[in-house]
């Protein structure tokens, strides 16, 4: 899984809709960056890029229950940003708002690059990964992969050849004909990755990709996404309930509060990447984990208590 | 694993050969023994003689019943997934069209053949159309419990992917229903033959149902009983072709 010689990154281009700056997001100095340090620096301090995604006032009920309750928050382009909060807290409503399945309350604030948007006009804009893989068992692994691809409309001959491409990379090699119900859980996980990587849109949501992984797999499956994202730079969102993961990868990770959920903390993570395995022990690690669980343990209590458990 | 599977079907058939083959003997040594009467039970060997006396006739009318039996039953199979497909894209008529279908599908169907001849006559037509009406209810009902069993975050996704409605129906309903939809098929490959067969006992100028009707009326048990034999022939074979469809595509679940 190390093996990570597919570069195909000069000819790859991000989404048909995506904006002059968008692109230049993804194009960023790739090869350069694979290399070695300067890729440390997130890539939205280095410039004065203007958000990708900027959400204010976003509140979403579902009758009595409120979900989310004036979340606001603002995300750059090439940032990878994880979310994490005490389950419940409405972190999937978040990202089906952002995938543009569901409407937020009216008096929300919702802007893609910029532009003021409903959330159904997402649709199509953003690449989505739900909590389950949910690959659907007729198709096998390459033509599971296109899925989206067949979707936008691509003849399905290009879209395997271009999926074939790219199963090295996500250590599929030699499955593709393989079927869902052969694979471990960890192999459909990263097939369901690929159909999101292949949906090239400037916008990824992950949701709880690695939750349901052993820790050994998790571990792999976090050092290669890290890999993954450094050569494509897409810009991610990641929710977890890890707090390890949420640092490991995040540029920044966002705490979020008890239903009704809310930004509760915003903590910049500044740890140089590429990042080893072994950071999680390094005293700056440590003390970034303590003021998160600090906060998740405050949220988490809360919940505890109101749903009466 | 295809071989596994292959030899474990040629198993399976070679077993139902044996507990033919076991049947007709007992068969054919009871009647022997306790001397029955033809017009009770004729023996194995005087109906395979028969059929070999009347095998032109016999193959005539099973052409003729197999032709309705067969075009109704496409025609079935179309109705009902395309109105399956109908009423799931247009939810407002589903409670209407399911109470409806539930209320007709209630009484078999075959109790509306003496209507349907009535109204279309005793040439094929009227048997195409009871075996197609039988079939489309079967087919109908399993599609939509098909359609239905789509779960929302399948949906959602393919949504995210800018799916429309027919893409959805497309990449995701129609295949997630195919597994039922074939179950429906296969059920109804019987019911086709037997509504087709009873269709023709009460009216018809040819087939294999004309055939047991016309050989009672004479008397001719043999006759009957080799009808009998080839009509179950023609189910059987039915029956086994839609079942190593499904065994063959519909691998997953
Ligand atoms: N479609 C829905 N209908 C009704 N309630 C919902 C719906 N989706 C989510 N909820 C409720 O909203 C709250 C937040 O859910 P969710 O976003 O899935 O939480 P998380 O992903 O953080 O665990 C939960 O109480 C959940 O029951
Ligand atoms: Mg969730």
């Amino acid at each position: 899984m190390t093996d990570m010689s597919i570069a195909w990154s000069e000819d790859y281009a991000c989404g048909l809709n995506s904006g002059a700056r968008g692109l230049a997001g993804l194009l960023r100095p790739v090869k350069a960056e694979a290399l070695a340090a300067p890729a440390a620096e997130p890539a939205w301090t280095a410039s004065g890029d203007r958000p990708l995604i900027e959400l204010r006032k976003v509140s979403k009920s579902f009758g009595p229950v409120i979900a989310l309750d004036n979340l606001e928050a603002t995300i750059l382009p090439g940032e990878l940003v994880t979310v994490v909060g005490p389950s419940g807290c409405g972190k999937s409503t978040l990202f089906n708002i952002l995938a543009g399945l569901e409407e937020p309350d009216p008096g929300n604030i919702l802007r893609f690059r910029g532009k003021s948007s409903a959330a159904s006009e997402l649709l199509g804009q953003v690449s989505f990964m739900p909590q389950r893989d949910l690959l659907l068992p007729w198709r096998n692994v390459i033509d599971n992969a296109i899925l989206a691809l067949e979707i936008e409309g691509m003849p399905r001959a290009q879209a395997r050849a271009e999926a074939l491409k790219m199963l090295p990379e996500f250590g599929l090699s030699g499955f593709e004909a393989q079927y869902p119900n052969q694979l471990s859980g960890g192999m459909r996980q990263r097939v369901a990755l690929m159909r999101t990587f292949l949906f090239k849109r400037d916008l990824m949501l992950l949701d709880e990709p690695f939750g349901a992984l052993d820790a050994l797999t998790r571990t792999m499956m976090q050092r290669w996404l890290l890999d993954v994202w450094q050569k494509h730079r897409r810009t991610v969102l990641f929710i977890t309930h890890d707090v390890d993961e949420a640092i490991f990868l995040g540029d920044r990770v966002l705490v979020m509060t008890a239903r009704p959920g809310k930004v509760k903390l915003e903590q910049k993570i500044d740890l140089p990447r590429p990042r080893k395995a072994d950071i999680v022990t390094s005293p700056e690690f440590v003390g970034l984990k303590k003021t998160l669980l600090d906060a998740i343990e405050e949220e988490s209590m809360k919940s505890f208590m109101t749903s009466g458990h | 694993m295809s071989t596994v599977a292959a030899s474990s079907n040629a198993r399976r058939i070679g077993r139902g050969f044996a507990g033919a083959f076991l049947l007709a003997a007992i068969w054919e040594l009871s009647v022997r023994g306790f001397n029955l009467p033809t017009y009770v039970l004729p023996s194995v060997s005087s109906i395979l003689a028969g059929m070999v006396a009347d095998a032109g006739k016999l193959a005539a009318a099973a052409r003729f019943t197999a032709a309705e039996a067969l075009t109704g039953y496409l025609l079935g199979c179309v109705i009902g997934i395309a109105a399956a497909v109908g009423v799931s894209m247009v939810p407002r008529t589903r409670s209407a069209v399911m109470s409806v279908a539930t209320a007709i599908n209630s009484v078999p169907v075959v109790a509306y053949s003496p209507l349907v001849l009535l109204w279309l006559g005793i040439g094929m037509t009227s048997k195409i159309v009871m075996v197609a009406v039988a079939v489309s209810f079967t087919v109908f009902l399993s599609t939509v419990a098909g359609l239905d069993r789509v779960d929302r975050k399948s949906i959602d996704l393919v949504r995210s992917f800018g799916a429309g409605r027919m893409a959805v129906l497309w990449r995701l309903r129609l295949p997630t229903a195919l597994p039922l939809i074939i179950a429906g098929m296969r059920v109804s490959t019987v019911r086709s033959v037997i509504v087709a067969i009873v269709t023709e006992m009460l009216g018809a100028y040819g087939g294999l149902g004309w055939v047991i009707y016309q050989a009672v009326l004479q008397i001719d048990f043999v006759q009957v009983w080799a009808a009998i034999i080839v009509a179950s022939a023609i189910s059987l074979c039915f029956f086994g072709v839609i079942s190593f469809i499904e065994q063959r595509y519909i691998f997953w679940r």
